[in-house]
C-alpha cells in the first residue's frame, strides 16, 4: 500500500470521529493531521524509507492514537455542543407534550374522548419512560438490538391494545414501531 | 493509558514540555505536531513516532492548560504543503517544562507551576 493511501484512511477516520463536532475544531484537527501525514511522508521519504515500511509507520500511529481519538472526541463533544443531557430532556419534554395533546385536542373535538387528570399523569409518565429508554438507546450508535427491542414492544402493545379493544394502546404501539424504525434508519446510517 | 493525579502532568505531557523546552533553547521558539514527534522520536531513542491522536491530545491539554499556545503558520510559508499548526511555550509552559525536567532528575511526580504539589 502506497503512503498517500493509508494516509487517506487516516483522514478519512478522522473525518468520521470528528462529525457532529463544531465545524472549527473538526478543521482543525484535520488539517492538523493532515500537514503531520504530509511531513510524515516527505521526511520519511527524504530518508529513503521504503513506502511500505511508511505506510506501516502511519498505520501504527492510526491504531496506536485511536483510544485517545476517541477520549478526545468525548471531551469536545461534552465541552463544546452543550449539555446533552438537558437536550435529551428536553427532547423527551417535547414528545410527551406533543403526544398528550392529541387527546386534549381530541376531547376539545369531540365528545368521544373522555381522558380525566390521571389518564394524563399515567400517560405522561409512560411516555416518558419510553422517551428515556429510546434516548439511552439512542446514544448508543450501533445499538440495533435496541432498535428491535423496541420495535417488538411496539408490536405487542399494538397486538394488546387491538384484542382489547384500547386505541390509546395501539397508538402507543404505533409511536414506538416509528421511534424503533428511526432508531435503525440512525443506527445503519451511523455505521456506514 | 496512565491517570491523572491532580495537579500533575502525564509523563507524555512532560516530554513534549521537555521536548519543547530543548527545541527553545537550540532556538526554535516554535514547533509544529510531526516535528516534535520526531524530535522525540530521536531524544527517547524509541523506534516508533508518537501516535497522531495520543500526540494531539496532549498538545490540546497543554494548551487547556495553558502551558502552550498556537496558531496557524503564515499562508506565504506554506510552499504548496498543507499549513503547520505552530505551538509555543508561555512563560508558563516554559516554567512548568524547568520544573518537570528538575522532577525527572530527582524522579519526583511533575507538577504544575502554580498548583500545590
Amino acid at each position: 500500500m502506497r503512503p498517500e493511501r493509508m494516509a487517506g484512511l487516516v483522514a478519512r477516520w478522522v473525518r468520521f470521529y470528528t462529525r457532529d463536532l463544531p465545524a472549527p475544531i473538526a478543521q482543525r484537527r484535520a488539517d492538523e493531521i493532515d500537514a503531520d501525514l504530509h511531513d510524515h511522508i516527505a521526511h520519511d521519504r527524504a530518508a529513503g524509507i521504503g513506502e511500505r515500511r511508511i505506510a506501516l509507520g502511519i498505520a501504527s500511529r492510526l491504531v496506536r492514537g485511536l483510544a485517545a481519538d476517541a477520549a478526545w472526541r468525548s471531551r469536545q463533544a461534552r465541552a463544546g455542543v452543550g449539555n446533552p443531557l438537558s437536550r435529551s430532556v428536553i427532547r423527551v419534554a417535547l414528545g410527551v407534550a406533543l403526544v398528550l395533546s392529541l387527546p386534549l385536542i381530541g376531547m376539545l373535538v369531540s365528545d368521544d374522548v373522555v381522558w380525566g387528570p390521571g389518564d394524563f399523569v399515567a400517560a405522561g409518565v409512560l411516555l416518558a419512560t419510553i422517551g428515556v429508554a429510546l434516548e439511552l438507546a439512542a446514544r448508543r450508535a450501533g445499538n440495533l438490538a435496541a432498535a428491535i427491542g423496541i420495535a417488538a414492544l411496539g408490536v405487542a402493545a399494538a397486538l394488546v391494545g387491538a384484542a382489547d379493544d384500547a386505541p390509546g394502546l395501539v397508538l402507543l404501539g404505533i409511536l414506538l414501531i416509528v421511534s424503533a424504525c428511526a432508531l435503525g434508519v440512525r443506527t445503519a446510517h451511523r455505521s456506514r | 493509558m496512565p491517570r491523572r493525579k491532580p495537579g500533575t502532568l502525564l509523563p507524555l505531557e512532560a516530554e513534549i514540555l521537555e521536548t519543547a523546552l530543548s527545541l527553545l533553547r537550540s532556538g526554535y521558539a516554535t514547533f509544529h505536531g510531526f516535528g516534535l514527534a520526531q524530535t522525540m522520536r530521536e531524544q527517547s531513542g524509541s523506534r516508533s513516532l508518537t501516535a497522531h491522536g495520543t500526540l494531539y491530545k496532549a498538545l490540546s491539554r497543554l494548551e487547556e492548560f495553558g502551558l502552550l499556545t498556537s496558531r496557524w503558520e503564515d499562508a506565504a510559508a506554506v510552499e504548496g504543503r498543507p499549513r503547520r499548526r505552530l505551538y509555543e511555550l508561555t512563560s508558563r509552559g516554559v516554567q512548568v517544562a524547568e520544573t518537570a525536567v528538575a522532577d525527572k532528575a530527582s524522579a519526583r511526580p511533575r507538577r504544575l507551576a502554580s498548583e500545590p504539589a
